[in-house]
């Protein structure tokens, strides 16, 4: 199956994020992780990248096989395989926007997510709406490929509202990258 | 006001008659002095004593008397701090971040400084900065001497703050790319596990640091090493459990050592797990997933039946793992799954496992007997005094 390559989301997402913010005291974090990159793992599932991926039954993790594509207010929708917190479909916002009031984070965790329409593997930047009291509501916990906070950009423990106006954590939104 | 006073008699009256009808014996003889308000005080903290966390966004840790069950205490522990235990038993330290104005305004990290006698706030040291994460016991370390700190920070590069505890200052940060949870490394500074699947050591020379790392013995992203580890001062030992059940332990100096790894279902007589899809095992999960008692060598593990990437499903056995003999030497199964676990250093060692809705139970750890059961407990991690 294919594993997608963590290394090069992190650097994807932190790179995208550098170029649109202004916040100097940010950037200069981020150079250092992006520095880091390099001294990140080469990891051996990089290596099965080249390998075809196999979408049979047997190879999809138990949220895959189970997974919808209707309704985004539930713990089951693709795209949430490894979202951890309060869906902001549920808070007054949806599956890419911050409910009123709040701010989405500039980086973020992802996922890569199985399309149960197509089969196909998406990258889902789980992008966290800032600056508002917990939602409360529809909270999920998903773990496909959720790993510990030493790859950080796998972990879906940290609270992500980094650059953002307040730090207090409000709810999670699920946003498409692009093909994994 | 005449008919309101004689009706006060006659419900006081009706009281004292049923009270005596109720009670042929006064519980209490009653001294009609007026009394004073008064404040208790703690002992040092104790063996027998756990410090639970309340679920996430509660601001306090509950101290709970093992051998009773009861509750004798609490330390603020705001929202997503840590809290670590200083050696001497004469302070608690917390790890924290507040805004001045309640959910915004000036961010301010610092290290908080409680009594431990008294539970008052004895002074704040400010730091740079820490990962605000909760529900991990690995951010926030103290030296075996209890006078230095190690607080992680991710911003989002990671770096670790040093914290003089003598002085009660910062003194630096460390930039540690790629790597978090720390584990104290006497005499040399600290290790840290990292994403290339080493473990890195930083050697603290005075304004400088040297970082070594082992070479890479798991894979981070397919089988990682679960954050909540576990580790022995006495020994310098920790001990390492991936998602899949592998076991390593490893001796902790300048140059760390890590063990060849061993499945625990393998320990208790069954197949080894794998990451398969639709292949059904015993894994470990939960948030505080293992407790190790130190001086039995004896690892308790939260096991729950189920596919790869479960690890955050609660346990629905405890598994005793004694590390010297590779062996599975109890199975406790467990009404309903359960997320943290930990475990008393004494010889008459008991249990506290707590699920999501802050239940906790108390376990004889021998024999699996509940001892307590305590509803709102808290549903965060778990501390005890660890053996030095």
């Amino acid at each position: 199956m294919k594993t997608f390559n963590p290394d090069a989301i992190g650097e994807k997402l932190l790179r995208r994020f550098a170029g649109r913010t202004s916040r100097r005291s940010i950037i200069s974090r981020l150079g250092i992780a992006l520095v880091a990159a390099p001294i990140f793992p080469v990891l051996p599932v990089s290596r099965a990248e080249a390998a075809k991926p196999d979408r049979t039954p047997e190879a999809k993790t138990a949220f895959a096989r189970n997974a919808q594509t209707k309704d985004d207010t539930k713990c089951d929708y693709w795209r949430y395989c490894a979202i951890d917190g309060s869906l902001c479909t549920c808070c007054g916002g949806g599956v890419h926007t911050c409910p009123a009031g709040s701010e989405p984070s500039p980086v973020s965790w992802v996922g890569s997510c199985i399309n149960p329409e197509d089969g196909k593997a998406y990258m889902i930047a789980y992008r966290d709406c800032c600056g508002k009291p917990a939602c409360g509501q529809c909270g999920c916990d998903n773990t496909d490929r959720e790993t510990q906070v030493y790859l950080p950009q796998l972990n879906n423990n940290v609270i992500w509202c980094f650059g953002t106006s307040s730090m207090e954590y409000h709810c999670s939104t699920a946003i498409m990258i692009g093909a994994a | 006001m005449t008919l309101l006073r004689s009706k006060l008699a006659c419900m006081l009256l009706t009281g004292v008659v049923a009270s005596s009808l109720a009670m042929p014996a006064l519980a209490e003889t009653i001294v009609a002095e007026a009394e004073e308000a008064t404040v208790n005080t703690l002992e040092p903290p104790k063996t027998g004593w756990f410090f639970v966390k309340g679920g996430w966004g509660s601001a306090g840790s509950s101290i709970f008397d093992s051998a009773t069950g009861k509750m004798i205490g609490m330390i603020a522990t705001g929202r997503d701090s840590d809290m670590a235990i200083d050696p001497a038993g004469k302070v608690y330290y917390v790890a924290e971040t507040i805004w001045t104005k309640g959910n915004r305004g000036t961010r301010q990290d610092l290290v908080a400084v409680y009594d431990a006698k008294t539970l008052k706030l004895l002074t704040e040291i400010p730091t740079p900065g820490r990962l605000i994460i909760g529900g991990l016991k690995t951010n926030f370390m103290l030296s075996d001497d209890g006078k230095t700190a190690y607080d992680y920070n991710f911003d989002p590069a990671s770096s670790v703050n040093v914290i003089d505890l003598v002085k009660r200052k910062f003194v630096r940060a460390i930039e540690l790319p790629g790597c978090a949870n720390l584990i104290p490394n006497p005499g040399v500074g600290f290790s840290s596990l990292c994403a290339d699947g080493t473990l890195a050591t930083i050697a603290v020379k005075g304004a400088s640091q040297e970082i070594t790392r082992t070479e890479p013995f798991f894979d981070a992203a397919a089988d990682p090493i679960f954050a909540n580890f576990a580790y022995d001062r006495k020994k310098k030992q920790a001990v390492f459990l991936s998602y899949t059940g592998m076991v390593r332990t490893a001796a902790i100096s300048a140059k760390p050592v890590v063990s060849e790894p061993f499945s625990i279902q393998q320990a208790a007589g069954l197949r080894a797990a794998d990451t398969k899809p639709l292949d059904i095992a015993w894994f470990p999960g939960g948030s505080q997933v293992m407790a190790l008692h130190r001086p039995t060598s004896t690892l308790y593990v939260l096991m729950h039946m189920g596919e790869y990437w479960t690890h955050k499903h609660g346990g629905d056995e405890i598994w005793a793992l004694d590390l010297t003999s590779k062996k599975v030497t109890k199975r406790i199964p467990i009404k309903s799954p359960v997320h943290n676990i930990e475990v008393t250093q004494d010889d008459a060692a008991l249990i506290m496992i707590t699920d999501r809705k802050n239940n906790a139970t108390i376990l004889d750890a021998k024999t699996g007997e509940i001892k307590h059961a305590i509803e709102n407990a808290g549903g965060g991690h778990i501390t005890v005094v660890e053996p030095m």
